[in-house]
């Protein structure tokens, strides 16, 4: 997924088959600096006030936005779980927990007949008992809403009908239910390695099938976690409360916390007042860059630092000139100063030339680095690319003043080295959808990446495999498709689950990462996001547990 | 015309003069409305001090080019955020280097940076006499550039204005009928909606792919834009009282007398009726650029007016907007220049309209 905004339903539909599952892997994360949810249990207090972004949805089916999916970590469940514990670096948050099923799934030798069985005795917010027949229920309603998680589904046994028409989904054969049982078995077309990952996406949580094919949001649907949302207000405030009727599930905290109380708002310094005066207890928001330094000087030991499983990018647009041209590609990758961008975001990054994060256990640093800032070089690059003096087109998003100036700072690089730019800044609320329609024709831009679940199949074959170009909601922004490594990148997902984590794969992830980013520089990948938590003065920070993508709410604690 | 010693009852200035001339007094000079509105305007200090300053501003924004070649060398869209100045022998980023370091052991280092070098007041040599923006800009070059644009923008699109609006509240008032009723109507048309709510939607949807019609081939991005739509958004505010002036004029003895020496509709519109309300039209404009200016100002801030990189005084009112606590002068510079060049262009054309009729009441209305 990508900050603030909703991802292509298409994308997914390609998440690529092959691989047995990676059942075994999943107990592979996990570093020696990992926080165990066990620390932070048992300190119950009864009100939590926090400061939140404002979000497209707060409907499992339909929200991708990390806002929602914050929340939604203690509230939806699904049949399994990424663990509730931060992440080493290196190691990813790879491992899986069973949630509403109790065990990870028995299956097939190729991983295509998964079996899973519920937990007795589950119950959701509003009292109705989980049933296993909501699976397949919650699966169709995504469907019904044109949720932009059905692509993710698509190898499901039984789903092309309901993909081709989604709003007409009845049925989905591949997914077979039995209420009385509580099993759930979910056939696939063929093997897909990512496909428990998947599942642990808010797409596929348990909403009664009860709830109403239509976005529900007032309040949200029924919840089969912890926590369940009483109220929501769209960009003005919401409310979670304990679910009275749940029962504990290992592995999955019960939360500290009886009531969150949020108000919303993307005023990055409002947002940081509130939590120093006082008045709120957590601040979801960035802080505001001008005032990092001040801040950490006044309430350092209340502010969090995290890695984020992104990298921030510049996409090329291969299928136009001037960026159809290695050459021209490579100039942009010498031309961008990797440092300076990074100050640009007040320092909240670190730099990169890699396309997956340093979070993923298949990451190798490109040393020594392949793209060093040289202008002068960058200069003679556009010169022999024939492509001098041309008009490129640079886009960016207009409303967040960090990504505005870095569009501007690439701009005036572009400038510098022999290309006559023309800047679009367009509202964050439109812009992936513009970059994103072939139309558009956009050359170059601001983009980023956020992990939908930690393997690589979620980075090199949704944005970079030629078979995922869309006319519409296009991820892979800069149309990149070559031969060989699309082929690499259907081999490795396509390999069987025992070697899916294994020294030589993860070698030839590393390489395929530097083939694409280095030898045909098919996109200028400039820096992994680093994130802040801020803490009021009655917070114990010492409490904080940030999953892969977000601090958990349930397992803050008072000092 | 008045004749001399003819009749008693026909004693005139001319008889006067005269009279002053038998006597060996000095001969009475009759004065224009002109000159008279002259000579009230020279005796208005604080106008004049008000005219002053608007040159002196105007002046300034004209010498942005010498300002760049002699004094920041760096132009108005060029950026150096990775670069650095000398001073006193020290190197200092332009930008301060800003970095999060990861340790073994969970620990993390913030370095936070980004934070652009302040105003220099000439130590650095002459760049950045006022400081460097996030991008490492010249904020004095980004100043005397933005102003040039806020100015042109306003001047040109109060003219443009202006004659649009002269010509409609003529043809409006003096045609009346079925005319008046169409001008009028257009009036009551762009007036239904608020002007900066009109611009924002002509600007923002002129700014995306620029005017394409027929001869007419405006590019995104250019000044024309913002320019023509202010001036559109602004035509009632003048024509409506410019017509209600010619209404009460179209039946005055002087256009009597031309229509019956044979005059064209033309000509009595633009050599009668036009002279006349000069005096209103002069002070129209003066206080339309004045608005013109903050419009210019508020749409390039929301991002319906100058488009970025290019600098005006709204563009890089927002772009300082989210630095305030730590860079406030990217905002307050200009914000300081908005306010001097408005407020002396309305003081200005406040005793403007005083010197031309003091009993006038002419105001831009909201």
């Amino acid at each position: 997924m990508r900050t603030k905004r909703v991802r292509s339903v298409a994308v997914a539909a390609v998440v690529a088959a092959g691989l047995a599952l990676v059942v075994s892997a999943c107990g592979s994360g996990g570093g020696s600096n990992e926080t165990t949810t066990s620390a932070t249990q048992g300190k119950t207090f009864p009100q939590l006030k926090v400061v939140w972004g404002t979000t497209d949805y707060m409907d499992p089916g339909l929200s991708y936005r990390l806002e929602s999916w914050q929340i939604f970590q203690d509230v939806y469940l699904g049949l399994v779980a990424k663990r509730y514990g931060t992440c080493g670096v290196g190691a990813g948050c790879t491992k899986i927990i069973p949630a509403l099923a109790q065990s990870l799934p028995k299956s097939n030798k190729d991983g295509t007949d998964l079996k899973f069985t519920l937990r007795k005795g589950l119950k959701y917010s509003n009292g109705e008992a989980v049933k296993a027949s909501d699976f397949k229920n919650s699966i169709i309603r995504d469907f019904k809403l044109n949720s932009p998680g059905i692509g993710f589904f698509s190898n499901i046994s039984g789903s092309a009908a309901c993909e081709a028409n989604p709003g007409k989904c009845s049925d989905i054969s591949g997914i077979i239910v039995d209420d009385k049982a509580g099993t759930i078995q979910i056939k696939l077309d063929q093997p897909q390695a990512d496909f428990l990952y998947i599942l642990t996406t808010f797409f596929a949580a348990l909403v009664p099938s009860s709830t109403p094919d239509k976005d529900t949001e007032n309040p949200p649907p029924a919840a089969a976690g912890p926590y369940y949302i009483s109220q929501y207000k769209p960009s003005r405030s919401f409310t979670v409360l304990r679910n009275p009727h749940y029962k504990p599930i290992p592995g999955i905290p019960t939360g500290n916390p009886d009531k969150i109380v949020a108000i919303m708002t993307n005023d990055l310094a409002q947002s940081a007042q509130y939590i120093q005066s006082g008045q709120y207890d957590y601040d979801e928001n960035l802080l505001p860059t001008d005032r990092l330094k001040q801040l950490q000087q006044k309430y350092g030991n209340q502010i969090k630092l995290w890695r984020t499983p992104s990298t921030y990018y510049w996409f090329m647009n291969q299928r136009t000139p001037p960026f159809d041209n290695l050459k021209a590609r490579q100039a942009v990758n010498y031309a961008i100063n990797r440092q300076t961008l990074v100050n640009l975001r007040g320092g909240l990054g670190v730099p990169t030339e890699n396309f997956l994060p340093p979070t993923y256990p298949q990451y190798k640093k490109i040393t020594p680095p392949a793209y060093p800032y040289n202008l002068q070089k960058a200069k003679q690059l556009v010169q022999q690319s024939g492509t001098a003096g041309m008009t490129v087109g640079v886009y960016t998003i207009s409303d967040d003043a960090v990504d505005k100036a870095q569009g501007e700072y690439l701009a005036g690089q572009l400038d510098k080295i022999g290309w006559k730019t023309k800047l679009h800044e367009l509202a964050g609320a439109n812009y992936f959808v513009i970059i994103g329609n072939q139309k558009t024709k956009a050359q170059i831009g601001f983009t980023d990446w956020f992990e939908d679940y930690p393997y690589p199949t979620d980075w090199f074959d949704v944005l970079e495999n030629g078979k995922n170009i869309h006319a519409t909601h296009n991820n892979n922004n800069s149309n990149v498709n070559f031969k060989d490594t699309n082929k690499e990148i259907d081999r490795l997902s396509h390999l069987p689950s025992s070697e899916a984590f294994t020294a030589k794969t993860t070698a030839d992830w590393a390489a395929l990462d530097k083939k694409l980013m280095v030898q045909y520089a098919s996109e200028a990948p400039f820096l992994n996001g680093v994130i802040t938590s801020f803490f009021a003065s009655r917070m114990d920070p010492n409490c904080d547990v940030f999953t892969d993508l977000f601090d958990d709410m349930a397992q803050t604690c008072l000092k | 015309m008045a004749t001399t010693g003819t009749s008693q009852e026909e004693f005139t200035l001319d008889t006067a003069s005269e009279l002053a001339a038998e006597e060996g007094g000095s001969k009475i000079e009759g004065k224009s409305p002109w000159a008279l509105a002259g000579r009230r305007l020279r005796r208005n200090y604080v106008a004049l001090a008000f005219l002053g300053i608007f040159i002196l501003v105007v002046v300034l924004c004209m010498l942005a080019p010498l300002y760049v070649s002699h004094v920041s060398h760096l132009g108005q869209d060029d950026q150096n955020a990775g670069g650095f100045i000398h001073e006193n022998g020290k190197k200092i980023p332009i930008l301060s280097h800003g970095s999060t370091k990861f340790g073994s052991g969970g620990s993390v280092t913030l370095t936070p940076g980004g934070i652009p070098i302040g105003p220099q007041w000439g130590a650095s040599g002459g760049p950045y006499f006022l400081g460097a923006d996030g991008l490492g800009r010249d904020v004095g070059t980004r100043l005397l550039f933005g102003g040039r644009n806020s100015l042109q923008i306003g001047l040109t699109s109060a003219a443009i204005c202006t004659i649009l609006s002269i010509i409609l509240a003529l043809l409006a008032a003096y045609f009346g009928g079925a005319c008046d009723w169409i001008i009028s109507r257009f009036f009551d048309l762009i007036w239904a909606f608020p002007v900066i709510l009109l611009g924002i939607a002509l600007g923002t949807a002129l700014s995306i792919d620029g005017f394409h019609h027929g001869p007419i081939n405006i590019p995104a991005g250019s000044l024309w834009i913002p320019t023509l739509v202010i001036a559109f958004v602004f035509i009632p505010y003048i024509g409506r009282p410019l017509r209600g002036q010619v209404l009460a004029l179209r039946n005055r003895e002087f256009v009597e007398a031309s229509t019956a020496q044979g005059a064209g509709s033309l000509r009595i519109m633009f050599s009668e009726l036009l002279p006349n309300i000069a005096s209103s039209v002069l002070v129209l404009f003066t206080l339309i650029v004045a608005n013109a200016i903050l419009t210019e100002v508020g749409l390039s801030f929301l991002g319906a007016g100058v488009q970025p990189p290019h600098p005006s005084w709204g563009t890089m009112i927002a772009d300082g907007q989210d630095v305030l606590a730590s860079d406030p002068w990217l905002s307050l510079l200009p914000g300081i220049a908005i306010t001097i060049t408005v407020v002396s262009l309305n003081v200005f054309g406040d005793g403007l309209r005083d010197a031309l009729d003091p009993r006038a009441k002419v105001r831009i209305e909201h």
